[in-house]
């Protein structure tokens, strides 16, 4: 009953938010009634999709305080095992999601417990190790089809809804739509719960927060395995959107870092963070890709540009987009 | 019978080709490591100096393997000759990115260091695509470039390879001669050791870090250097090094620069060593012909000695920084 009232308990913030997350919520809601290209909506579902990793990286990235950059292998799980599951057993989409998610988190406690007795550089590198050798692996295994990857098999009647295959994109949309406000509210409760409470205290002090009886190792694991419930989520409905997986797009390194991108450039730890940072990076990618990608001699000049916003985040206010915002307040505050 | 006596000679070649198999790995491991313990030297001194992990090293590694592929028929001089361009380019590119990032993001917390030179990767990288294509390049005219000395019964060594160990060691030294030899190496390795006792002995911290990149960047752009010759440059040739600097540096230690170089031949013995596991398989007779091979796991096996390393032994070998 509490973990419920403290899910929807958004008291904290000020009615000024909560107005604009509720406008903003509200054309989500009537978006794919409204006039749009293709594009745009492709761009949405995407935009969707970065929001949940975002805020499942900001449990263990922005709450804890702990730099992962090797979230794309439990994407990879994710996806794998939707995928193989209804390539090979066909499996629905609602099973194999939840098995996925599963196998992901116990895969989550297997690599977690080793990688925390690290801190720092030295847990950000290890993460990004862990998640390469297990993408090399993929690349050639035939069981999950090596490096060319899986092609999920197009069934007879759509919209089926048992096994995610539709025709049209709005089905998608609402589907993932739902996933959203469940995470959103799961991690706002997160956010008053014990667990949440003390990753901050883990991430303003560490030793502080072991002197005061808290298991550190055990906390940041718990962190670990729900940002990895978040990732293999998406991966699992990734596979199901795409029709087509491989190593390449599920487990790369690019994957990893634009995750925690979009949290950190929203502002890692915070509820808004990541769902800032994917409504500004995933149009600016996606828009600025197709609009350069096109001209000749200019590709890379998107991922240049990106890589200039990154440096100048990093270098002026690495507390993103809602650092921003909170600065901003606190000023006029004073004043 | 006659079967069994087939097979007995079939054992005895695949027995020679298993010696000479490690025999290769050993010679091929010691250069190709050399090279390796070059360019995880740049890592090591401005992590020692500084605390920073540089993901965008191996891009300054692609400029440095660029910057002699270009130069060298620009000045119409040998690939070899041009290293030196290559180093000044290095620490030319070092020094700016101190002082244009770096410096910035030292005031502020971990998570900001990580992604500020993750965007300089991003943005090198992609510099270089637009700049280069995407196409691999390999410098093709040289003094060294297709000659080759047989050593023995099959093992031919590559003069660019062989060169490429020889001055690889050669740069090492004159590294190491500069850190422990002269006035501005001790200063180096006196913030190193305790930045604040540093500061009131009069070093000055910015003039050392900028000297710890200038010195970084050289190294590894004259890896790069080297490395063009037998190893061909596209834009996004840079991460499979970083991530087998990051293994070198940590198993060598971070920090120390002996580790650096026992390290790095250890790494190329073991990217090296996986045709002698082949052998040793078709010498046991399995998997034979399957086409499964361990080579094809030859980086893998580097990640996951950073892994282990960095949990079992987080100080690495040589490692004094913890």
């Amino acid at each position: 009953m509490e973990a419920i009232k403290n899910a929807f308990d958004f008291s904290d913030f000020p009615r000024l938010d909560m107005g604009v997350a509720g406008a903003a919520l509200a054309f989500l809601l009537v978006f794919p009634a409204l006039p749009h290209s293709s594009f745009a909506m492709t761009t949405m579902i995407q935009f969707l999709m970065f929001s949940l990793y975002g805020m499942g990286w900001n449990t263990i990235g922005g709450y804890a305080g702990q730099v992962d950059l090797g979230k794309a292998q439990y994407v990879g799980i994710g996806a794998y095992t939707t995928a193989v599951m209804m390539v090979r057993w066909d499996v629905p989409f609602w099973v194999s999601m939840p098995l996925g998610m599963g196998l992901a988190v116990g895969w989550s406690f297997i690599i977690g417990y080793p990688l925390f007795k690290l801190k720092g550089h030295y847990f950000a590198i290890a993460t990004i190790a862990t998640s390469l050798v297990l993408k090399d692996l993929f690349e050639v295994w035939d069981f999950v089809g090596g490096a060319k990857g899986l092609e999920l098999p197009l069934r007879g009647n759509m919209p089926d809804f048992l096994y995610l295959q539709f025709r049209e994109d709005y089905y998608y949309f609402y589907i993932l739509l739902v996933m959203f406000l469940a995470g959103l509210l799961f991690i706002n409760g997160f956010r008053h719960s014990r667990l949440g409470f003390q990753l901050r205290a883990i991430k303003d002090n560490e030793d502080v927060a072991r002197s005061l009886g808290i298991n550190v190792h055990w906390s940041k694991i718990k962190a670990y395995a729900v940002a990895t419930a978040y990732v293999a989520m998406v991966g699992s409905f990734h596979a199901c959107y795409n029709f087509n997986i491989e190593p390449e797009d599920t487990m790369s390194l690019d994957l990893s870092v634009l995750i925690a991108l979009m949290a950190m450039l929203g502002g890692a730890g915070s509820l808004w963070g990541p769902i800032i940072g994917a409504s500004i990076l995933v149009p600016m990618r996606s828009y600025l890709g197709s609009w350069l990608g096109g001209q000749a001699g200019l590709a890379g000049l998107d991922l240049v540009i990106y890589g200039g916003i990154i440096m100048l985040i990093a270098a002026v206010q690495p507390r993103g987009v809602w650092g921003i915002v909170q600065a901003v307040r606190a000023k006029r505050r004073r004043t | 019978m006659p079967w069994s006596f087939g097979a007995e000679r079939a054992g005895d070649e695949s027995m020679e080709a298993l010696l000479l198999a490690i025999l290769k790995a050993v010679v091929a491991g010691l250069l190709m490591g050399l090279v390796f313990a070059l360019v995880a030297l740049g890592l090591t001194i401005i992590f020692g100096v500084m605390d920073v992990v540089n993901f965008a090293h191996g891009e300054f590694l692609m400029i440095g393997m660029y910057s002699t592929l270009l130069t060298a028929p620009l000045l119409g001089v040998d690939p070899v000759l041009t290293l030196p361009i290559s180093g000044l380019v290095g620490a030319a590119l070092g020094v700016l990115c101190y002082f244009g990032l770096i410096r910035y993001l030292l005031r502020g917390p971990v998570i900001a260091q990580l992604f500020g030179t993750f965007g300089l990767m991003l943005f090198l990288r992609n510099l270089a695509l637009m700049i280069m294509g995407s196409e691999p390049m390999i410098v093709h005219k040289g003094i060294l470039v297709g000659k080759s000395f047989v050593v023995g019964p099959g093992i031919v060594l590559g003069a660019t390879k062989l060169a490429a160990g020889a001055l690889s060691l050669l740069a090492f030294w004159g590294a190491w001669w500069l850190i422990d030899r002269t006035k501005t190496g001790k200063a180096l390795t006196a913030t190193s050791l305790d930045k604040e006792a540093a500061m009131y002995m009069g070093i000055s911290t910015e003039r050392v870090n900028a000297l710890a990149w200038a010195l970084g960047g050289a190294s590894v752009a004259v890896a790069g250097g080297l490395l063009v010759n037998f190893w061909p440059v596209d834009p996004n040739v840079g991460l499979l090094f970083t991530m087998i600097a990051f293994a070198t540096v940590a198993l060598g230690g971070f920090g120390s620069i002996k580790g650096a170089l026992v390290a790095g031949v250890l790494i190329g013995m073991i990217v090296q060593a996986p045709p002698v596991w082949d052998a040793m398989l078709r010498l046991a007779g399995s998997n034979a012909g399957s086409g499964f091979t361990i080579h094809s796991f030859k980086y893998t096996f580097v990640y996951l000695i950073y892994f282990l390393i960095m949990v079992f032994r987080p100080q690495g070998l040589f490692g004094w920084k913890q």
